[in-house]
């Protein structure tokens, strides 16, 4: 998780192949003032962590091409980043248990409500805060 | 509700919900968008429309042959079905899932016919969209 400074954003990372989908995520993640970074599929997103990128939120879509949302999930927790929030996000049937199992935190059935999303990255700015003040 | 689209635009959007083109979540795509978005629904439901047709473009082809790669055509379907989840497009959803059982089953005959409904849906929700557009950018025109 990054470092909490007042007013500073919230880092989200979208994983996620449908251009449509990422539009509307990133519209939500922008009324929270969210900094909004973008792969494309599982394997851009585990390549900015292994850059050494780093982010409070990923939001990651299950069916990709090149590498999954599981697949890469399993592989950023494999690196050692096990602060930062996971969440699945999917349209089908049995993903939850799959994302739940490879190591996320939660799971966002399709198409995500905006007063969920925004209670989760509330969440996170709490948990920044309170991490800074111990 | 979204201030910055005219009254008659959100009433062709509402003919659209009432006749079940469009579900509540098109509703809820509406209130993203604000001044500091204003062209957000405009460029949200132009590129489900430019996707939606790769997409059944892909399809086609992909169907056409004798051998066909069902977790490709899946791959595809499965795109379209959450776009259209996400846009309120209601009917091109429902006939993404249909779809995609015939996958599953490994049906080429199925995912053919199914295809042929999807085709219809969405450019039905497509045509639509783009008469919507069409009618808000000649709205903005005429009060300049």
């Amino acid at each position: 998780m990054t470092s909490y400074v007042e007013g500073s954003p919230v880092k989200a990372l979208i994983v996620e192949d449908s251009a449509v989908e990422t539009m509307i995520l990133s519209a939500m993640l922008r009324k929270f003032h969210c900094e909004i970074t973008k792969a494309k599929n599982g394997k851009e997103a585990v390549q900015m962590f292994l850059e050494g990128k780093k982010f409070d939120i990923i939001f990651c879509d299950k069916e990709m091409p090149v590498m999954s949302g599981p697949e890469a999930i399993e592989k950023i927790r494999a690196l050692g980043e096990i602060h930062v929030k996971i969440v699945g996000v999917s349209v089908g049937d049995n993903a939850e248990e799959e994302f739940m199992r490879v190591g996320a935190d939660e799971f966002l059935p399709k198409p995500m409500e905006l007063d969920v999303v925004g209670a989760i990255i509330q969440e996170i700015i709490k948990k920044k805060k309170n991490n800074d003040t111990v | 509700m979204a201030a910055t689209m005219k009254l008659s635009t959100l009433g062709y959007a509402a003919s659209m919900l009432s006749t079940g083109l469009l579900d509540e979540q098109f509703q809820k795509l509406l209130l993203l968008q604000n001044k500091s978005d204003p062209n957000f629904v405009a460029e949200t439901i132009t590129l489900f429309c430019e996707d939606g047709e790769h997409t059944i473009g892909e399809l086609t082809k992909r169907l056409d042959k004798q051998c066909v790669n069902f977790d490709e055509v899946a791959a595809f379907v499965h795109k379209l079905e959450g776009g259209s989840a996400s846009v309120g497009a209601k009917r091109v959803k429902n006939t993404c899932i249909q779809f995609l059982e015939f996958c599953k089953e490994k049906s080429r005959d199925g995912c053919l016919k199914t295809l042929d409904t999807l085709r219809v849906v969405f450019y039905e929700v497509s045509g639509k969209f783009k008469d919507m557009l069409q009618l808000e950018q000649q709205q903005a025109e005429a009060t300049k």
